[in-house]
Order: C-alpha cells, then structure tokens, then sequence
C-alpha cells in the first residue's frame, strides 16, 4: 500500500476552519495533527458589549422616521430569533435607561408594556430622543447598559409580544 | 495634531484617508451604511459605527447621525472627503458648531466658492480671465435671453449650485434658447434645490487643466502644479495626467499665479483646486473652484512627491505650510484611470459581486481602492471601483505602464471600463497628446478603434 502523505495544516486549512466556525454556535475549537496543536477561540457575537459592531445587519424595514426635536422615537424593528422581537436603535447616540440619572429605569426584564411605552431614552447632540415601543409584550432582555453608546440598527431590547 | 479622525465619506477615498491617518498614528472612525457593512474602509478603521439604512439621506448625507457618531466616539476632527457632505458649507458650519474641525476649508470659503456665478465674479475682480458669460444669477427669461444674443452662440446655461458635471447644457441657436433655459431651471432646482442658472460661452473643446492649490491659516497659499481632465464622458472625468501637455513652463507660471490670486482673494485655506479651459491658442479662463480633495488628487502625489491628504490634516490641525512655492516640482509624468463598474461602450452600471480582483503591481502602478474579491458592489453607491495610477520618467512611460497596469488587473464577475481605458491608451490621438474635451466625440466616432476584449 502506498504511503500516504500526511496532511499538512497550512494557512489555508486554517482558513477554511475559520469560515466553518463562523457560521455555527462553537466558540472553541482545539485541533492536534502530529507535532502540530493548534487552539482557536473565536469570540461570538452576544449581547452587544461594546457598541462597536461589525456585524452585517439585514436590510430593515423602513423606519417610521425620526421625529425632531420633539423626540418621542418609535423603535426599529426587525430579526425574530423565535418568537422573540429585536428593538433596535433608530439613531445613532448615547442610551439611557431612566429618564434622569438615579430615577427609575423606564422598563425592567419581565415587565409587560404597552405599545407606545417608552423604553428608553438617547441622547444625540445634546436632545434627548425618547423611544416609544412598537409593540405590546413582555421585556424578555435588555441588551445594552446604561450610558452606552449606541449605532443605527443596534439592539437594545428582546420583546415577547403579547 | 488630532488624535482621532471621523471620515464621513465610503469607498476608495473613506480608505485613502484612513491611509494618511494611519501614518500620522491618529485614530480613525469608519461610518457606515447598513449596505456598506462588509466594506473595506469599515474594516480598516479602528473604530466604526453604523449610521444609517442604505439610503444617502439616512446614512452618508446624514449630519445628525454623522455628528453623533463623531461624539460618542469622541472624535476631534472630521474629513469630508470628496462629494456627499465635502462641499455643504451647512455641514462645515454644524461641525464648527460642535468642536469638531472640519478637514477642508472654513464653512465661508466653501459658501463663496461653491456659488459658481460668485466665484466667477471674485475671479473677475481679481483680474484673472473668465469665461465670457454673465456673472450673476439670471431669472428672468427675456434678460437671459438678451444676454444671450450678446454672447453669442453656441453658449451653456450652467446651473450656479452644479457641479461634478452636473447642471449644464449647451444651446446652439436661439430657437432653442427659452425652451433649455426653463427646462435647466426645474432640473436645477430638482437636483440641487436651487434653480439659480447662468450663461457662459461654450468654448469648443477646450482643454480642462486644473491647478491644486495648498494654503494655511496664515493666508500663504501655493499652487502644485495643474492636472489635465480633458479626457471626460459627459463632463465626467475618466483620465487625467499631469503635467499637461498644453502648458509650457510660461504658461504653467501664469496660470498658477492666477489660481493662487484667487484662492487669495477668497482667504482660502487648506486644500483646493482651481479649474480653467485652456483653448488652442493657449488662452486660459477661469472656470470653477472645487473646495475638497478630488478624485483625481493622486496624480498631483505622483509627479510632486506629496502626500496631499496628510498636509490637508496637517494644515487642518493649524500647522503652517510646509512648502514654498520655489520648492514645488512637477517630475516625470503621471495618468491615472477611473476604473468603474459600468459597460465599457455604453458605460451603463453594472453591480453585481466581484469574483477575480487580482491588482497590476511593478514599478510606477499605484492602485486606490476599496474592492477586494468576493466584495459586493451595490447598486446604491457610485460605480467607481478603482483608480489605477502610473507614473514615469515621461509621457511615454507613463502610457506603457498605463497599458501594462490594463493588461495586468483583472476584475471578474461584473463589467468594467478598463477595455475603454485600453482603447484610449492605444489611440494615436492620445499618445500624440491631441487631447480635449472633445477626445471621446472623435475617438467614438473613429471605427478603426474597436474595443480590445
């Protein structure tokens, strides 16, 4: 039988792990092949933890369009992961949760609301944008944290409509 | 120095000025559009923040989403690049406003020069040549038509808030006048929202060779040099060179002391270019001032040895010019190509993703773009895909590497002009420098120049 030439892992190998990975739920991987041990950890996308986001987001539906300066903002919608509603950003600026700083958070994870609740606030050159909820649901979480920085499209909130 | 830039532009030129940022070590900040999410100037930049849906008016034409992403990022300065917000004086005023420095010049410069019927008028008055026309906005139609008369025909009705090419057409006889003077008008204030129009002389196929002009904030002002963009399609430019082969040093002297005399008269500062028509008899009038950095600033990098986009950062974070005129030296010869995704015979867009981009390479090729294979282009965007740049010792060389640099790149998966370019560089017309505005007329016109497939 003829010997069969041991296959290298070589840069393009890696490369094709990489893409594989991309798209599934493994956040690590450890791969041994002779002498060769290789470890690859690739950091998933979870709750936004920093508002830089590479991400592609699909197309959106249209916004409702911004209202200013008088800024009670519907929120975006889009993406159901289930039976889950994504809120997300219609603006670019700095997310508040409570409407002063040490007030009550306009909403917390578990609370029911009304379409038309307000569920947050951001704050964009110096205006304070509230934004109002599309729909009527419980909270299931929140995905940003006080004072955050926010982009356009971002998610900031995961809804169960009710 | 800044130590962090916002580039509020996309593409090849987003890309280009995070380039020079890089350089300087100043931070950088990509916005984008929900189409532009995979792009390359996102990529690049340290940091990057998503401002809008596809649409200009939600995203790149956005100030309010570009000025708070400048703020919860903490940028010190924005560039404009070139088109979108780059000449909206609006726009340089709102950054003015919120402590953030404009790279470019001040909201005033851009307001004045952006008038066109204003800047003609300020070159009058400076005592540089003007095209022959009215010099003010003109409304009523039984004026325009006896100015008209005075200025004889054929002449162009040019929309006074135009530009790129935009907002003009040439009227022939005076039949035809009044139905193109109103019609210029509703398609002024369609496309620009203001239906201000004036009359020039059309000269025919003139040269167009633009002066770049440098200046800090201390009023000293320098020229670079002038760049030939008679090749164009529809006032679209798609070759450009420098020097120009209708300039000899006489003239090439005269011209830059005239750009600067204006540009002076204005207090401009930062970058800027002056454009002229040169006619074949070496007559030179003043046409326009563009107040950013143009497509075609590449080659005027190539012949000076300058790198145009660090000394507008610089000048923008108040450093003095670091030039004097004296030092200023055109060497060898350089043409650049505006490769686009469009047919090569009818120039129609074609978006599409691209599946083969491999880059010319060698000495003298420089390549600016944002593509990169498997990239998508989208339909909402320009179709400029890439600038090819060469450069050599003259004209010669600098059109065998123009030709090489054609052969070498290839792009798959969608259409591009580079057979156009490749016909242009062949044609006896180009290499023996018989080049206007008129170039393209007479080159389709010539059977014997069938596109190379």
């Amino acid at each position: 039988m003829a010997k069969e030439k041991p296959k290298t892992l070589g840069m393009r190998e890696i490369k094709e792990i990489l893409d594989l990975l991309k798209d599934t739920d493994v956040e690590e991987i450890e791969l041994e092949k002779d002498n060769l041990k290789i470890r690859i950890k690739i950091k998933k996308r979870g709750p936004a933890p920093v508002w830089i986001s590479r991400s592609a987001t699909p197309l959106l539906p249209e916004l409702l369009g911004e209202k200013a300066p008088v800024s009670s903002l519907p929120a975006k919608e889009g993406d159901v992961a289930g039976n889950l509603v994504t809120v997300k950003s219609p603006m670019v600026g700095t997310f508040y949760r409570a409407p002063l700083p040490g007030a009550e958070p306009f909403v917390k994870e578990g609370d029911v609301v009304e379409k038309g609740k307000i569920l947050c606030i951001i704050e964009a050159m110096k205006l304070m944008n509230e934004i109002e909820s599309e729909v009527s649901g419980r909270i299931h979480s929140i995905l940003v944290e006080n004072v955050q920085p926010v982009e356009y499209g971002q998610p900031l909130f995961l809804m169960e409509p009710l | 120095m800044f130590a962090k830039v916002l580039i509020a532009n996309r593409g090849e030129i987003a890309l280009r000025i995070m380039r020079a940022c890089r350089e300087l070590q100043i931070k950088t900040v990509a916005v984008y559009s929900e189409a532009d999410a995979d792009s390359l100037h996102v990529q690049y930049a340290d940091e990057s923040v998503c401002i809008g849906s596809p649409e200009l008016s939600s995203s790149y034409l956005n100030i309010s989403r570009i000025i708070s992403a400048a703020e919860i990022t903490n940028a010190d300065a924005i560039h404009p690049g070139y088109g979108l917000l780059a000449e909206n004086a609006h726009f340089a005023e709102i950054c003015e406003a919120c402590q953030l420095q404009f790279i470019g010049p001040s909201a005033e410069n851009i307001r004045l020069m952006g008038d066109k019927a204003t800047a003609r008028k300020l070159a009058m008055e400076t005592g540089v040549p003007v095209v022959e026309g009215s010099h003010w906005i003109i409304s009523a139609k039984e004026e325009a038509l006896e100015f008209a008369s005075q200025i004889g025909y054929p002449l162009m009705i040019k929309a006074t808030a135009g530009g790129g090419g935009k907002g003009m057409r040439v009227v022939h006889s005076p039949e035809d006048f009044l139905q193109s003077f109103a019609t210029a008008g509703s398609e002024a204030q369609a496309a620009f929202g203001n239906p201000g129009l004036y009359l020039e002389r059309y000269i025919e196929n003139p040269r167009h060779v633009e002066f770049q002009i440098l200046g800090d904030r201390s009023g000293n002002l320098i020229h670079l040099g002038e760049r030939d963009c008679s090749i164009q399609r529809r006032h679209q430019k798609l070759i450009e060179e420098s020097p120009s082969l209708g300039l000899r040093q006489r003239l090439r002297e005269r011209m830059g002391k005239a750009a600067v005399a204006v540009a002076k008269a204005g207090n401009y500062s930062n970058l800027g270019t002056v454009e002229f028509l040169l006619d074949s008899e070496g007559n030179f009038s003043f046409l326009e001032m563009n107040t950013r950095i143009q497509v075609e600033h590449p080659v005027t990098e190539m012949v000076t040895g300058i790198d145009l986009v660090k000394e507008q950062i610089r000048l923008a974070a108040g450093e003095p010019l670091r030039f004097k005129q004296e030092e200023i030296e055109l060497r060898g010869h350089s043409i650049e190509c505006r490769i686009n995704a469009e047919d090569p015979e009818r120039f129609i867009p074609s978006p599409g993703r691209i599946t083969e981009f491999r880059l010319p390479g060698g000495p003298g090729v420089r390549v600016d773009t944002h593509c990169y294979p498997g990239y998508d282009i989208s339909p909402y965007y320009d179709s400029l895909i890439a600038k090819v740049i060469v450069q050599g010792e003259d004209r010669r060389e600098a059109i065998a590497r123009a030709r090489r640099a054609m052969e070498e790149f290839v792009i798959e998966g969608i259409k591009t002009t580079i057979p156009f370019h490749q016909r242009v560089l062949m044609s006896p017309d180009f290499v023996k420098g018989r080049v206007n505005t008129g170039f393209l007329e007479r080159l389709n016109a010539n059977p014997a120049s069938k596109a190379r497939n």
